[in-house]
């Protein structure tokens, strides 16, 4: 798209989303009414001092908007995303926000996300010159990447009769992962067509039982040395141990699969593949497109996996 | 004090101050004022007893239930009514459980209440309460919003009023700005009259004057008429006396007048117009409650009287009674009207018989002691007018005033004259009439005013100047004599209290003038104005002053406001009668006889030259007001033919020339 045309659709959208937008509240649509009222009275009767209490009226409207703007007019705004959220369970979800001068007062903060239920974040006041965070608690129905561009800043600020927004464009992702569901009892059976795969490894320094002792060989770790023969003989004698035999399992996703069905799989092999990173098998994950994420254990393969469960079907998967 | 607690006591006090804004008007009724000030005070004193709600509303709804049952009935005006209501709503949300929404609805309902008292009053402490309420009520509902937001302890006070305050100020310069340029647009299909503000009207003129009665007389602040005077006497305190009403037929008791035919008439001239009259452009404002016209002694002409309405003024024609009373023959709740009045009384043809008995003649049953004291008070004086005036230094002198009435007695001059020795104005003028007339000199007496103080370039008469006296035909001329000590004639304020009232007064009549009676031709003449003065005022630098984002936005709003009313008065203008009122203006400015009432020039308001002129204003204010459209080329007509009629007249006279004969 050429820069002219780039500049004229955003033109475009900026005259159909205005910058601001005014809802009145209950209380507000009462005024407005009563507002109506007075000006219909001082019409008919021509009564002056009903036009001056229609001119206080008018008047308090005017400075309702001048005050609410200043509250919402330099607040800047950071977004900060929680590491894992899981889809269906509650996170939550953070803004920092910060003025450079003049002072805000009953700001909304909330995410304008059609996806994303979230509640309003709260603040009471806003001194320049500080970043304070408010917080709102937020629930994704799916997992999957959300895309995030625009936080919503409100104030019933002064009376109360209307309430100001400000829409600020703050692009971002949030990355849902698969829900919590009930992992099967055996994890290693497979499942609604998707597979896995166990294969086993040994090694000399795993943590079976005792195979010999040797001699410590230099730059070996000392915590391998056996200290009672160690000292029964005068010199430094090290452990060696039959390796343990690790599953490592390989969890395959058929990533073709409807939505729906993909989500249900996603979800079931994240609940299978925490429950075997948890028993200390290796785990990794291939897709009908081959090798995704490599076998591996601990928390932070726990989740490259739950990551990669998280963006299938969405944009290919990648670890 | 914390801010949700302050925010609740300025939410109650802000209500109150509605409140007040309604009950000045002295129409709410006293049980409702009652029950308001008590639940103001439990409110203020933190007690909310109305936790649970739905008790005291199902009582709120029997009581409005009763209300407008009394509505039906027509015990109760609707108005009235309704403010009742939203005062009993106030008061009710005050005492239950605050929260936020609670504090919204007792400011809907004070606004209503607000709106409630400025059209039951037009009192200058109606601003005063719209004043307080405005910041009070932004005070607190600014609070109270902040205190409902959540997410975090509530601010310091300090930082939380400053931009409240800010906003307190643009919300009354904006309020005048609105009022100001909002264009004067009345359809009138619901006009109220103004009500008489701050209890019922009380000058006290009536059909006779009673003696005795028991209690205390008060001596009433409230100014009842003003008065322009040309030539300006210049004194702070007027030394005069107001003509009201003239008594010949004394029973022993009370005193009436004689009925005569009734003649209905625009101009009412009681004497022969001759050169120094005393013009007076008098107002009566809605306390006065009569339709008995006042002018200085002594009267001479009445005319272009001109009832008041809120947003436009219709003539009203004058009665003119037997006993030489002027009267109003329609409403009479705001009422201005031109008087004048000869310098002195000249010569005049001797009584007729009849007239002559009648104020000659005493009560049947006069006390016998009363000839022999009106002997004993004028021995020594030779001549009708030297009786008169040593009567009148006797009584002045020798006797006390009181405004204590002596409860019911059964001769009342009698009890004046030799048991009390002290009375009021009405028991000295009585007492010299009837002393008077035992010595065979025919007298009457008259009620009316007297004194009248200066403020804001005019003379403020007070109920409390209702004054009597006498009027003694001597030597074939009419004697004032006034028996009632001087210091006690009128009731001007003294000292501080005084002081006060006068500035107090002055601006009432300000707020009266440029509030009250503000109008579209002030509007117009606001803006030409304006006008003029942007095509005088030479451009210039001046550098170092420099709009900051408030004053920025505060003159866009001024602007946009100016261009809505701007366009909103375009519209409107756009109509026949306000083009040819416009016109007519135009051509009255252009020939230097556009008055300060926006119309003709004082001076020249009868000129018969400027006839075509009046014919054009008086079909304006028809078409305009009226609902008389004008027809087909008639603008034109009507415009050409004032244009002639300036072309042709005389330049203006002087100010204060009196009229000629033929006007009045």
């Amino acid at each position: 798209m050429t820069p002219r045309r780039e500049w004229f659709r955003s033109a475009w959208r900026r005259l159909w989303r205005p910058p601001r937008r005014l809802r009145t509240t209950a209380a507000g649509r009462t005024y407005l009414v009563l507002t109506v009222g007075v000006g219909l009275g001082a019409l008919n009767t021509g009564n002056n001092l009903l036009y001056l209490v229609l001119g206080l009226q008018l008047s308090l409207v005017i400075v309702s908007g001048v005050l609410s703007e200043r509250c919402v007019r330099r607040v800047q705004v950071r977004r900060l995303l929680p590491l894992s959220p899981r889809a269906r369970t509650p996170f939550h979800l953070g803004w920092a926000l910060r003025l450079e001068r003049g002072q805000s007062f009953a700001l909304a903060v909330s995410e304008l996300n059609p996806v994303l239920r979230t509640s309003v974040g709260k603040l009471i006041w806003l001194a320049a010159g500080e970043e304070v965070v408010v917080r709102a608690v937020a629930t994704a129905p799916r997992r999957g990447p959300l895309h995030l561009d625009t936080v919503r800043i409100s104030t019933t600020f002064p009376f109360g009769l209307f309430i100001k927004s400000r829409d600020i464009p703050l692009p971002g992702e949030l990355l849902v992962l698969p829900g919590r569901v009930a992992a099967p009892r055996e994890p290693l059976t497979p499942s609604r067509g998707h597979g896995l795969e166990q294969r086993s490894i040994r090694g000399s320094d795993g943590g079976g039982d005792l195979a010999q002792l040797r001699e410590l060989r230099d730059g070996e770790d000392a915590r391998r040395i056996h200290w009672r023969k160690s000292a029964q003989l005068g010199t430094l004698l090290r452990i060696e141990r039959d390796a343990q035999p690790q599953p490592r399992v390989v969890l395959r996703l058929d990533d073709r699969a409807a939505p729906d069905s993909l989500d249900g799989a996603c979800e079931e092999l994240a609940a299978r593949a925490e429950l075997l990173l948890a028993r200390g098998a290796e785990v990794g994950l291939e897709s009908t497109a081959g090798v995704v994420v490599k076998p591996g254990a601990g928390a932070f393969h726990a989740q490259a996996i739950l990551r990669a469960l998280a963006r299938a079907g969405h944009e290919g998967i990648t670890g | 004090m914390n801010g949700p607690r302050l925010q609740l006591v300025l939410r109650d006090l802000a209500a109150a101050a509605a409140f007040g804004g309604m009950a000045i008007s002295g129409q709410v009724p006293s049980w409702v004022t009652g029950l308001y000030l008590a639940a103001l005070a439990v409110a203020l004193a933190g007690r909310r007893p109305f936790e649970n709600g739905r008790v005291s509303a199902l009582a709120l709804l029997a009581a409005v239930v009763v209300i407008y049952g009394a509505v039906v009935m027509e015990a109760l005006d609707l108005v009235v009514a309704a403010c009742t209501t939203a005062s009993l709503l106030t008061a009710q949300r005050m005492l239950s459980r605050p929260s936020a929404r609670t504090s919204q609805q007792v400011h809907l309902a004070a606004l209503l209440m607000v709106a409630g008292g400025a059209v039951l009053s037009a009192d200058l402490l109606f601003a005063v309460c719209l004043f307080v309420y405005a910041i009070l009520a932004v005070l607190s509902q600014g609070l109270a919003v902040i205190a409902d937001a959540g997410g975090g302890a509530f601010p310091p006070l300090g930082r939380v009023l400053r931009p409240l305050f800010a906003g307190v100020a643009m919300a009354l310069a904006g309020a005048l700005v609105f009022f100001v340029v909002f264009p004067r647009l009345s359809w009138n299909v619901a006009s109220r009259r103004g009500g008489a503000t701050l209890g019922p009207a009380t000058s006290g003129f009536a059909d006779s004057v009673r003696l005795g009665g028991s209690g205390v007389l008060k001596s009433n602040p409230r100014v009842v008429f003003r008065a322009r005077i040309e030539p300006d006497p210049g004194q702070d305190q007027l030394d005069a006396y107001w003509v009201g009403r003239r008594f010949e037929r004394f029973d022993g008791i009370q005193w009436s007048s004689s009925t005569g035919p009734d003649s209905t008439e625009r101009q009412v001239l009681l004497g022969r117009p001759q050169p120094g009259m005393t013009r007076q452009e008098i107002d009566l404002l809605p306390a006065y409650g009569s339709r008995t016209l006042v002018a200085l002694d002594v009267p001479v002409a009445f005319g272009d009287a001109e009832l008041h309405q809120p947003s436009f003024s219709v003539r009203t024609e004058l009665v003119r009674s037997g006993d030489g009373e002027v009267r109003l023959a329609g409403p009479f709740e705001h009422v201005s009207y031109r008087a004048f009045s000869a310098p002195d009384r000249g010569t005049r043809p001797p009584l007729d018989p009849g007239e002559r008995e009648r104020q000659l003649k005493l009560p049947a049953r006069l006390d016998s002691r009363v000839p022999a004291l009106a002997q004993e008070l004028s021995a020594g004086a030779v001549g009708d007018r030297a009786v008169a005036r040593q009567l009148e230094h006797a009584l002045q002198t020798q006797y006390g005033y009181t405004l204590d009435l002596p409860g019911r007695v059964k001769d009342p001059l009698a009890d004046f004259l030799f048991e009390r020795r002290a009375g009021h104005c009405e028991d000295f003028a009585t007492a010299l009439a009837v002393l008077l007339r035992t010595r065979n000199i025919p007298a009457r007496v008259v009620v009316g005013f007297h004194g009248g103080e200066r403020a804001a370039g005019e003379y403020l008469v007070r109920a409390g100047d209702a004054h009597a006296w006498v009027e003694a035909d001597v030597d074939g001329k009419t004697l004032r004599l006034d028996a009632t000590p001087p210091q006690h004639r009128s009731a001007a304020g003294v000292g501080i209290a005084g002081w006060l009232l006068a500035r107090w007064e002055a601006l009432q009549i300000r707020w009266l003038d440029r509030v009250v009676e503000y109008s579209l031709s002030d509007q117009a003449r606001l803006a030409e104005r304006i006008r003029s003065r942007g095509e005088n005022a030479a451009p210039r630098e001046r550098p170092g002053v420099r709009l900051d984002e408030n004053g920025g936005i505060a003159l866009s709003v001024l602007v946009a406001a100016l261009l809505l009313a701007a366009l909103i008065g375009r519209r409107v203008a756009a109509s026949d009668a306000a083009h040819l009122g416009r016109e007519l203006q135009r051509l009255l400015r252009r020939r230097g006889r556009l008055g300060p009432s926006g119309w003709l020039d004082r001076a020249t308001v009868q000129d018969p030259h400027l006839a075509p002129v009046r014919e054009g204003i008086a079909r304006y204010r028809e078409a305009r007001f009226g609902k008389r459209p004008l027809a087909s080329g008639e603008v034109r007509r009507l415009v050409r033919q004032a244009r002639q009629a300036l072309r042709a007249a005389p330049p203006p006279s002087a100010p204060g020339a009196p009229p000629p004969p033929s006007a009045m």
